[in-house]
């Protein structure tokens, strides 16, 4: 796990911020780091507290604790002097401003040339492929105009820390893409800290270097995509990432984790010995026909998403979801035989508690 | 449930009885027969206007006709009166003509025309002033919650609700232990009780539909709260602000009770020298004066109708 990876180096360093929030207890000891031209994505079920993180970190909300932009502490000083700008949700721009004026709005304040200004404007309505659009009125422009103007005006700041709040939660697949791509590209040329919040985890996956897992009221995991999905760092982090199946069994002396689907060898990534739970993602559950060996499992039902088809199985008591070929989609009550791949199996002792602090 | 009238019945005629047949004068689409969805929207083709159907129409021109009336007749009356010697019944139009109360205002030396230009100072401050005070509160007033909303809101209400007069009376005491009784500044005081209790709630409907994510995000860009005023939060309201500031005006603009109370008659606004003249019977400087009370509301009317205009229009 990787919460606080560096410090000097960091573009945005969160040291046990505590915000409070809604009815509930709010979010309490909150650390990471951020690298400069890094993109880091939260991820957290709704009302988790991610905008009220994001908000923390820009000044716009009270919190406890340090934040720190590039070495400074900034936790004292109003949103203006932070150097981070937070974006929101669904763009917000100046209504009474012409699209030019929008993104000229930071440099204008910074009293910055005329002559800077100009520049700055049409090098960064050309970075998000909106040059020509200098003139129109925001009301004129599109749902991903809008976005890829807000995304400019940002970088024309030059922030050490863009904050970005479910950025593309508001939108339509084909819009999306447009805006991911042009918060991508815009990230990539001006290399400011990103840092976005999202409750979506394939949003999280496309954009980020690393993601943090917000369960719970703290940061239960931070790691990279691919780690992360196939290796969670708890049960609850596992379950919020939406793992899927888990097999109920116990870790035996010799380190194995014995269940209804026989003994899987852990190779000293399982938990101290004694009742378990192994948690796995539906790719890591194979069909396999004689001679080859496996546990039998009864189709119980189906499960059709745009990018997967599963089959859900019972197996002693508890049901297991693995992928079948969509358009050869075992019915139900058939009799499938099954293997699971030990490498992608990871076990939490039973009694797993919240997750320890990052 | 209201059945839909049918398109017919907008052009002026009686709609069909529900579940009746269409009206005789009335060609419905073959198939479409009896009073069914498709027969009611389907068009129709007029017939001769039978005297019950013609009457709606001539009701409406009628009351429209009223309403204009009323609304001109006194006008044009005080009109007539401002330029009369000697106007008297039976005579249905004024025997001779006179500008002198016109000439008296706008030579400036008539006391019609120094009451003039102070109500305009005063309606004018308290705009202004009105405005600047009552922004900020009904700003407070929007961030606050739950009940102390509620409060601040009917705090703000009070002084727009209670009688002039006795607002007026309470001021009056208050204000004469400050030594303002019978000064302008006393009566600007007391005009600003009313305006700013009322922008108040104006500004408090206007920052409840306000979307303070633009000032966030102006300020996470780098720009002070000053300059989020200045460059962000102004230019958005500047139609609010500029309708508050007339609504103000109007307020001060029209007052009589608090400004007979608070300035005691050394104070001579407009509406209170209009009074004088009616009192004394002087009815062509009363009538002068009556007039020039009716400007500024009118060109307000005529401010506010144009920027409704200018909204509705959607640029391509």
């Amino acid at each position: 796990m990787s919460a606080a990876p560096s410090g000097a180096g960091s573009a945005l360093r969160v040291v046990d911020i505590g915000v409070a929030f809604g009815a509930g207890a709010g979010l309490s000891g909150v650390s990471f780091d951020v690298g400069a031209g890094e993109r880091f994505v939260i991820v957290g079920a709704s009302g988790a507290g991610k905008t009220t993180l994001l908000r923390a970190i820009a000044g716009l909300a009270p919190a406890t604790g340090r934040v720190e932009v590039a070495g400074r502490d900034v936790s004292a000083l109003p949103p203006e002097r932070r150097d981070a700008v937070y974006l929101h949700q669904t763009p917000v721009l100046f209504p009474h401003l012409s699209v030019f004026e929008n993104v000229a709005f930071p440099l204008r304040v910074r009293q910055a040339s005329e002559a800077s200004v100009r520049g700055r404007v049409r090098e960064v309505l050309a970075a998000v492929r909106l040059d020509g659009f200098e003139s129109r009125a925001p009301r004129t422009l599109s749902g991903g105009q809008r976005h890829r103007v807000a995304l400019a005006r940002a970088v024309a700041a030059r922030p050490a820390v863009l904050l970005l709040d479910e950025p593309l939660a508001a939108l339509d697949p084909s819009l999306r893409g447009e805006v991911r791509e042009a918060i991508v590209a815009a990230q990539r040329e001006y290399r400011p800290a990103l840092v976005l919040v999202t409750h979506d985890l394939d949003e999280a996956g496309l954009l980020a270097d690393r993601v943090a897992v917000l369960v719970d009221r703290r940061i239960a995991q931070v790691a990279a995509p691919a780690e992360l999905f196939a290796r969670p760092a708890s049960l609850a982090a596992a379950r919020f990432l939406g793992v899927a199946n888990e097999v109920a069994g116990r870790v035996r002396g010799d380190g194995a984790f014995e269940s209804p689907l026989g003994v899987l060898p852990l190779e000293g990534r399982g938990a101290m010995a004694g009742p378990a739970v192994a948690v796995f993602r539906p790719d890591a559950v194979r069909r396999v026909t004689p001679p080859e060996a496996g546990v039998a499992v009864r189709v119980v039902g189906h499960r059709h998403r745009a990018q997967r088809t599963s089959a859900v199985v019972a197996l002693a008591g508890a049901t297991l979801e693995l992928p079948v070929d969509p358009l050869d989609i075992p019915p139900v009550g058939a009799e499938l035989r099954v293997v699971v791949e030990p490498r992608l199996v990871t076990v939490f002792p039973v009694d797993a508690g919240p997750p320890a602090p990052t | 449930m209201t059945e839909r009238r049918p398109r017919v019945a907008e052009v002026g005629r009686d709609p069909p009885a529900a579940g009746g047949p269409p009206p005789n004068d009335t060609i419905a689409p073959s198939g479409a027969e009896g009073g069914t969805p498709s027969s009611r929207a389907a068009p129709k083709v007029r017939g001769p206007q039978s005297p019950r159907r013609l009457a709606r129409p001539f009701g409406r021109a009628v009351l429209v006709a009223a309403l204009a009336l009323s609304a001109v007749v006194p006008f044009a009356l005080l009109a007539l009166w401002s330029v009369s010697r000697q106007w008297f019944y039976p005579a249905l139009l004024p025997p001779e003509l006179t500008g002198e109360s016109w000439r008296a205002v706008v030579g400036g030396g008539a006391a019609l025309s120094r009451a003039a230009v102070a109500s305009l100072v005063l309606a004018a401050l308290t705009g202004a002033l009105g405005c600047a005070l009552a922004l900020p509160v009904g700003r407070a007033l929007d961030r606050l919650g739950g009940w102390r909303r509620h409060l601040g809101a009917a705090a703000a209400f009070l002084p727009v609700a209670a009688p002039p007069v006795a607002v007026g009376t309470g001021l009056q005491f208050f204000l004469l232990t400050l030594g303002l009784g019978g000064t302008a500044l006393g009566v600007l005081l007391a005009h600003l009780v009313p305006a700013v209790g009322y922008l108040s709630l104006y500004f408090l409907g206007v920052f409840s539909a306000f979307d303070a994510r633009v000032e966030e995000e102006a300020r996470t860009l780098g720009a002070t709260p000053l300059q989020v005023l200045r460059a962000v939060t102004a230019p958005m309201l500047r139609r609010q602000i500029a309708e508050a500031f007339a609504l103000g005006f109007l307020i001060s603009w029209a007052q009589v009770a608090l400004t007979l109370l608070v300035g005691g008659g050394a104070v001579r606004t407009l509406p209170l020298e209009v009074f004088a003249y009616v009192r004394s019977g002087q009815d062509r400087f009363a009538a002068t004066g009556a007039l020039l009370l009716a400007v500024p509301p009118l060109v307000a009317l005529a401010a506010v109708r144009l920027a409704a205009r200018r909204t509705e229009v959607v640029p391509a």
